[in-house]
């Protein structure tokens, strides 16, 4: 799911970064082998045995993963924890770093377990391919065995889910279109939410770029 | 292998449920024997003030290769430790009675070898809580029985005096069967079976306010608490929890209770959202399974061996890596499954199996 920006809508771009929305992403994996860049393409340099390794283990493994992100997530985000403000943002789940941040991961859990493969659902900010290449690397040693990453694909970008994608077959300005209005609800949803009532101006011009971009 | 972990005001107990001669061990205080009597390496005819690394505590078993400890509990100045065949042994500072046996005046508690054993109960005893200076004990049957101090009724006995000898307790839990009980500081909760919930003690915190405005309660009342059935509760110095069947966690009394700094005193629980302790849609299936009490702190684990604390971080008690007070559950970082917390003063001990 990538998200692309027409016309006036770049600047909506700009808004939705800096709302610093989580990302989602399936990444499948294989244990057993160890390579240098963490995918099952790059140089091996290490094989070990994964027998032992049980779906229990994987998800205690994946829910520590989880817990330690989630302290640097508070750590990043730079709010005071003494305040009320502080513990209403906790308790909707909305405390995220708003600023430049290491990756961090919000939430992960484990979709398939056929040994050697499994696939995880991992939402988080600001990663790299690199870094969730490393994260099943990391799992694998976790385990006490070794895994390479085999698939990273992208299946939400903020408010955007593979649902509001538009298939190869679709590439029209009709589809196009459809999809701009369809989405344009759920930018506003989330826009408002997170910068708040900061900006009723933004929302504004936003409200009418977005009718912009539908209309040409 | 620990099963048992209690933390006291400056000390800590341990036990295992082994048959080896050695089955509690002890480190901290000592000034009133709470760890029993630890021999001095110098002089064989002193005893420590200070235990300085888990030490074992000799017990006067009858068959002490046949007999279980199966849990300990912590007090100010004295401990209790329950066995499986062999009743309470208790020791440590007993200037109020709290450790079952006559008050003797002008006792000197400190490098005392004494260890006193109660076994004059209903039926077997099976959870042993020490509060500030008094002692609970519960029996198989669903009885209570207490002893210690009673300035602020925490003994429920219908009094304000010392109690000596374990009693047990009527009032509102009369013919209740109870299923767990609890204190730390001078307030006092128990559950029955049923999920109702029963307070006595201290009420300056507005802990039993739900019931009396007197500040003191000296026999057990039912608190008439509309949250679902109540599975586990917690007592702390000033403020209470409880843990629904449904998982939910309530709070109440005085202090940081865990609901932002706005929230610092309440007579009627307070729900924490779930969504603090783990709990999405992402996760739907998270729950707290157990709470727990320290005097200013609070923690809660949940079912999938995670631990969130909340309250006074006194000297870093909380684990959080902070020093700062901590206003609303916060995961501490473990590594491993946290089975089971004790919390203290100032201090928190948790056992935890590896990955």
């Amino acid at each position: 799911v990538p998200v692309l920006g027409i016309g006036h809508g770049n600047t909506l771009l700009t808004d939705l970064y800096n709302c610093h929305l989580t990302k989602a992403y399936t990444v499948g994996g294989l244990f057993g082998k160890a390579t240098d860049d963490f995918s099952d393409t790059g140089k091996l340099v290490e094989k070990t045995t994964f027998d032992h390794i049980t779906r229990e283990k994987l998800e205690r493994i994946l829910a520590v993963i989880q817990g330690t992100n989630h302290k640097a997530l508070l750590m990043h985000s730079n709010i005071d924890m003494k305040t009320q403000e502080a513990y209403e943002l906790a308790v909707k789940g909305l405390i995220r770093p708003m600023g430049k941040s290491p990756p961090i991961i919000t939430a992960i859990r484990c979709l398939q377990f056929a040994p050697p493969e499994f696939q995880l659902e991992i939402h988080c900010l600001h990663e790299t391919q690199q870094y969730l290449r490393k994260v099943v690397h990391e799992v694998g040693l976790e385990l006490k065995s070794s895994a390479v990453c085999t698939q990273v694909r992208r299946i939400r970008d903020g408010v955007f889910t593979l649902d509001d994608a538009l298939l190869r077959t679709q590439w029209n300005l009709q589809s196009i279109q459809n999809a701009i209005w369809d989405c344009q609800l759920k930018v506003r949803t989330e826009l408002e939410k997170t910068l708040g009532c900061q900006d009723e101006n933004l929302l504004q011009k936003m409200d009418v770029e977005v009718a912009h971009a539908a209309d040409s | 292998k620990i099963s048992s972990a209690a933390c006291g005001y400056g000390f800590t107990l341990l036990s295992s449920t082994t048959t080896d001669i050695t089955k509690v061990w002890g480190m901290g205080l000592n000034k009133d024997s709470q760890l029993g009597f630890q021999r001095s390496r110098r002089d064989r005819t002193k005893g420590y003030e200070y235990v300085l690394e888990p030490s074992p505590i000799p017990l006067p078993l009858e068959k002490p290769q046949q007999t279980r400890v199966l849990q300990v509990s912590c007090g100010r100045a004295h401990s209790l430790i329950l066995t499986d065949s062999e009743g309470v042994f208790t020791m440590g500072n007993n200037s109020y009675g709290q450790c079952g046996r006559k008050v003797v005046e002008d006792e000197t508690y400190s490098e005392s070898h004494l260890i006193h054993q109660l076994k004059e109960f209903d039926s077997r005893v099976v959870q042993v809580v020490c509060g500030q200076d008094h002692s609970l004990f519960r029996t198989k049957n669903g009885a209570v029985y207490a002893c210690g101090w009673g300035a602020d009724g925490q003994t429920g006995l219908g009094h304000y005096n010392i109690t000596s000898v374990p009693t047990k307790l009527r009032g509102d839990i009369a013919g209740v069967n109870i299923i767990q009980i609890s204190s730390y500081g001078d307030c006092c909760l128990a559950v029955s079976d049923e999920g109702d919930i029963f307070g006595w003690g201290n009420s300056e915190y507005l802990q039993l306010a739900s019931v009396t405005e007197t500040t003191q309660v000296n026999v057990p009342r039912h608190l008439p608490f509309k949250i679902g059935k109540i599975k586990e509760a917690a007592c702390g110095g000033t403020g209470n929890v409880a843990l629904t069947e449904e998982g939910n966690v309530f709070v109440w009394g005085y202090g940081i209770l865990g609901k932002g700094p706005n929230l610092i005193e309440t007579a009627v629980p307070e729900m924490i959202p779930p969504s603090l302790f783990g709990w999405s849609d992402f996760n739907p299936d998270i729950r707290v399974a157990h709470v727990r009490c320290g005097l200013s702190q609070f923690a809660a684990l949940t079912n999938r061996g995670e631990l969130f604390v909340w309250g006074k971080n006194l000297r870093g008690c909380l684990g959080t890596g902070r020093k700062e007070d901590q206003y609303f559950p916060w995961r501490v970082t473990v590594p491993g499954e946290v089975v089971d917390v004790a919390c203290g003063v100032d201090h928190m001990v948790s056992m935890v199996k590896s990955f």
